[in-house]
């Protein structure tokens, strides 16, 4: 509360009303209980700065203003615009967009950055991971157990894992989302039941298998019949009863969840693996800082246990609000478009002041008639301001149309890249920023015009033909002035549209590494109820492939659990022979792809040196690895024949590297290739089909899906996708902020154009006079075209200067966004400003040839 | 003249000042308003009530830094507040002549 309080009082008053909000806060402690208190003083925060500024209001608005001027000046304000329906419409529409644009990015910076997890008090909510930096791994369930026994500094700790399941019975069966959360996950987050119950405490104790299912899933798949309670459902192969229906929630552990199952994870045998995410609640009377070196105790006792199947001793615990994971790196990015549209509506601003200033250029004689006629200077104002109102109210009407629909977009659009989108909506706040917005519009419209018409100075403007008054050189100066900020404004948009369109390119045109064309790929998992033992599962991926392959249009089949370039496979730690961690060292770390044989064949991967898996490589335990890996591992040295233990196990056999293969994106576009290590898929629950087809994925598909459902009627293909599909899920991210960027770019571009073109229109308009003295004298018109043009680059290029230094401001911003191209990319910053220019110096050309065309006689006589 | 710009809840701010006899601050004021007036008050809305009457001569103020304490902002009345007050009453008194019978009271 102290900034608002900072701005709108002094120091003394700011001390004195925190002391008394604090000792009536006590008093209504004691007497009403702490939460009631806290609504309260939550409640004076909150009306205080309304409070002070409708003080401050009330007190600034002069005496004298009356309703009936009001709605005079409101009705004639409407008549005059109508007059110049062009001018009006421009002002309304780009400001509008403006508004709209920015109240729409408020509303998603607000809903996904600034606004609490929808759980109760999320902000002492954490995530608790295992910190190897630069990595933050999951907890294992050995981990999590040791949390949960030992937890000072927690006031509640809570687990979940996390995967897609097949859903049987009760209609297909569908591969959906579920959480597999711990009795005290409900009651950390402050979930209610629907219907019937949740988990709690003690859940961990039963044993027989019990869901919860999400509203959503409930209304989709059971119409929200309320007498699913008890019923049973089949979840990969296995009977759970149906115990609860969750409340209707919109946090991002029920988005685009389908059930909840009670957690019974086997007693562990070793450390890993890393699957488990734990959530946990900070108590209040300890710091973050406190809880962390707490938690590392608990760590550094548990870490001697397990030291046989985990080494990494420099491996401990972090501590990270949950916020922020869920959020995760998107933050940049929002809050850029959030500056682009911020800009655009100062451009769209400055263009429309620019605009009226002209306009009231034009209109001092009548302004002059009406003052001469006994209309005061405050009413005069009162009227020139009723037109803004008029205008601003246009806009803001489009703005809260554009608004709601740019926050449909983003919703749209943005659903797979930006999380937490459900709860992002248009409510009281957001239309409260609209309004404040468009205030602060409507006085940059209104005042600088106003000001400027109020220093008119009568006689100056009623004598006829005189020069107008305010064709003074502070208006001139001003007009200039605008012009220069839109091009201040709209280099630096333009720069990041650039930059961002050129990373973009960058990323397409990424080596993969495999070939994505004429490549389907499609997801099955196996229910363990009803594929328990491993030979089972082998056997039917070795029967899938074969029936696969038989299909008509398929030229080669295979297996593999990751799909180039972003959908990774698991991140591995090991330890080499050769190269052995030291004690106390964190082992290294790199991608681990599970493929079967034919998967090198399929996407035509080259084999570089070695040779490639067979159909005994998994009971041989051999491995291939990629480029990167041998030049991270042993660089110019032989690969083939090197050894080492995986998943920091000491005792197991050694696995050897028996061949070397070409670079593949794995982990994204672009990210750095640390190394991959193949290995051999054979009997894994959850695997992806690879198919080289002769024809179109997409024609292949149908038989694909047919295939599988006859080998097993209750499997369902998930994830669908063709090499093409992959590849423009991995670019459409940064192509969604390119678009969006470009957009406000050429919107910027457009309106800075038109600013300069409008400013130079107008003064030859006004020198037409000396201009036309000039060529009569013999004046070179070419010289004329040359003045005008310099006159109309001189703002031009402040604009684009100073738009360069915003650009370089902003760069910090922009640089975590872009891939192959630096945020001061000379090119760029060079190439920019000079189109950018170039266009001005177009805008001003045709003005400069009408100057240059003048005939000196018509002018002459004219004036 | 200052009265005639009294709003509403200026005038419950002045009475409940007048109730207190000597200098006090907004939390006092804002318990005995809550307790006559039946309703919450907002804290914000008694201070800038105090910092307006303050503009308009009708309270003064001073600043109390204790050592060790809170700092508070102590208001009195002046001797134009009090006489606001006073026309206030005198006004609202002529106003109510004779009102009382038509509202189906006894005495008027």
């Amino acid at each position: 509360m102290r900034w608002w309080l900072r701005a709108l009082v002094d120091e003394e008053d700011r001390r004195s009303i925190e002391a008394d909000l604090a000792e009536l806060y006590e008093l209504r402690r004691r007497i009403d209980g702490e939460p009631a208190a806290r609504r309260w003083l939550r409640r004076q925060q909150w009306i205080y700065p309304w409070h002070l500024l409708a003080d401050r209001l009330s007190a600034s608005i002069p005496r004298g203003i009356h309703m009936q001027h009001l709605w005079r000046d409101f009705r004639y304000s409407l008549r005059s615009l109508a007059r110049v329906p062009a001018l009006a419409a421009t002002i309304v529409l780009t400001v509008g967009v403006g508004l709209g644009a920015t109240t729409g990015m408020i509303s998603v910076v607000r809903g996904v950055l600034l606004n609490p997890l929808p759980y109760a008090d999320a902000g002492s909510i954490y995530w608790v991971y295992t910190d190897t930096p630069p990595f933050r791994f999951r907890f294992s369930v050995v981990d999590y157990r040791a949390l949960e026994a030992d937890h000072p500094a927690l006031s509640a700790v809570a687990g979940y894992q996390a995967g897609q399941v097949t859903v049987s019975g009760n209609g297909a069966a569908e591969r959906v989302l579920a959480r597999s959360v711990t009795g005290s996950y409900f009651p950390l987050l402050g979930q209610r039941a629907h219907i019937g119950r949740l988990f709690d405490a003690s859940e961990d104790a039963r044993r027989d298998p019990s869901a919860v299912l999400t509203y959503g899933y409930w209304m989709r798949r059971y119409g929200g019949d309320p007498s699913v309670l008890g019923r049973a459902i089949t979840i990969d192969g296995v009977s759970y009863t149906i115990v609860g229906v969750q409340e209707r929630a919109v946090g991002p552990f029920e988005n685009g969840t389908a059930l909840f199952t009670a957690a019974h994870w086997p007693e562990p045998k070793r450390k890993g693996p890393f699957f488990t995410t734990a959530i946990a609640r900070l108590r209040p009377d300890v710091s973050r800082t406190a809880a962390l070196e707490m938690l590392r105790a608990t760590n550094h006792r548990l870490f001697p246990i397990w030291k046989s199947s985990y080494q990494d001793e420099k491996a401990t615990w972090g501590l990270l609000p949950l916020q922020e994971r869920v959020v995760g790196k998107v933050g940049s990015r929002l809050w850029t478009v959030l500056a682009a549209v911020a800009c655009l509506l100062l451009i769209a601003c400055a263009n429309a002041v620019n605009l009226l200033v002209a306009r009231a250029m034009n209109r001092d004689r009548e302004l002059a008639i009406r003052g001469a006629l006994g209309a005061s200077r405050g009413r005069l104002l009162q009227h020139l301001l009723a037109e803004t109102t008029v205008l601003a109210i246009g806009a803001a009407a489009v703005g809260a149309g554009i608004a709601v629909g740019s926050i449909a977009l983003v919703k749209a659009y943005g659903v797979d890249y930006i999380p937490r989108l459900d709860e992002v909506r248009l409510g009281a706040v957001e239309i409260g920023w609209l309004g404040l917005l468009t205030l602060a519009s409507a006085l940059l419209l209104g005042l600088v015009p106003a000001i400027h018409s109020s220093r008119l100075r009568l006689t100056g403007a009623l004598a006829a033909g005189g020069r107008s008054a305010s064709d003074a050189p502070a208006t001139r100066r001003l007009r200039r002035a605008l012009v220069a900020t839109e091009f201040a404004l709209a280099t630096p948009l333009i720069v990041a549209a650039v930059l961002v369109a050129a990373s973009l390119d960058h990323l397409a045109h990424v080596d993969v590494g495999v070939s994505t064309e004429r490549v389907l790929t499609a997801g099955v998992s196996l229910p363990s109820g009803r594929y328990p033992k491993e030979s089972d599962r082998a056997a039917f991926w070795q029967r899938a492939l074969e029936r696969v392959r038989a299909l008509p249009g398929v030229q080669s089949a295979a297996l593999a659990d990751s799909r180039p370039p972003s959908d990774s496979g698991n991140q591995n730690n090991f330890n080499l022979e050769d190269k052995p961690a030291l004690p106390g060292q964190g082992q290294p770390v790199c991608t681990w792809v599970g493929v079967s044989p034919d998967f090198f064949r399929t996407v035509g991967l080259k084999l570089e040196k070695g040779r490639l898996l067979d159909d005994h490589s998994l009971q041989d335990n051999v491995v291939l690895v990629d480029r990167a890996w041998a030049d991270r591992f042993f660089p110019g040295q032989e690969v083939i024949g090197r050894r080492f233990r995986e998943g920091g196990c000491t005792e197991c056999d050694w696995t050897v590297v028996v061949g070397l293969v070409a670079n593949v994106r794995w982990t994204g576009l672009d990210a750095s290739q640390d190394g991959t290590v193949y290995f051999p898929l054979v009997d894994v629950p959850t695997a992806y089909f690879v198919l080289q087809t002769t024809t179109s994925p997409s024609s292949v598909s149908g038989a694909l899906r047919q295939a599988v459902a006859e080998l097993d009627p209750q499997l369902a293909l998930s994830d669908v996708a063709s090499g093409d599909d992959l590849m423009d899920e991995a670019l459409a991210q940064p192509r969604y902020l390119s678009v969006l960027i470009g957009m406000f770019a050429v919107t910027a571009l457009v309106l800075s154009i038109v600013g300069v073109y409008g400013v130079m229109t107008y003064f030859v308009q006004q020198h037409s006079r000396d201009i036309g003295i000039r060529l009569a004298l013999g004046g070179d018109p070419s010289r004329v075209r040359r003045m005008v043009v310099l006159h109309g680059l001189q703002f031009v290029g402040v604009g684009v200067v100073v738009g360069v230094g915003a650009a370089l401001l902003g760069s910090r911003l922009l640089e975590s966004l872009l891939f192959g191209i630096g945020a001061r990319d000379l090119r760029t910053l060079i190439g920019v400003p000079a189109a950018l220019t170039a266009v001005a110096v177009v805008a001003c050309l045709l003005p400069a040839r009408r100057a240059a065309r003048l005939d000196p006689s018509v002018i002459l006589r004219e004036s | 003249m200052g009265t005639s710009t009294l709003q509403h809840f200026e005038l419950h701010v002045l009475l409940a000042m007048l109730r207190e006899r000597e200098e006090t601050y907004s939390v006092p004021l804002v318990l005995a308003l809550e307790k006559r007036m039946g309703r919450p008050v907002a804290q914000a809305a008694v201070f800038i009530a105090l910092r307006r009457l303050e503009r308009k001569g009708l309270v003064a103020s001073r600043l109390d830094e204790p050592d060790t304490g809170r700092p508070r902002r102590y208001f009195r009345l002046t001797k134009q507040g009090i006489a606001a007050v006073k026309a206030q009453r005198d006004e609202h008194a002529r106003l109510w002549q004779g009102l009382g019978r038509l509202l189906g009271e006894r005495k008027g």
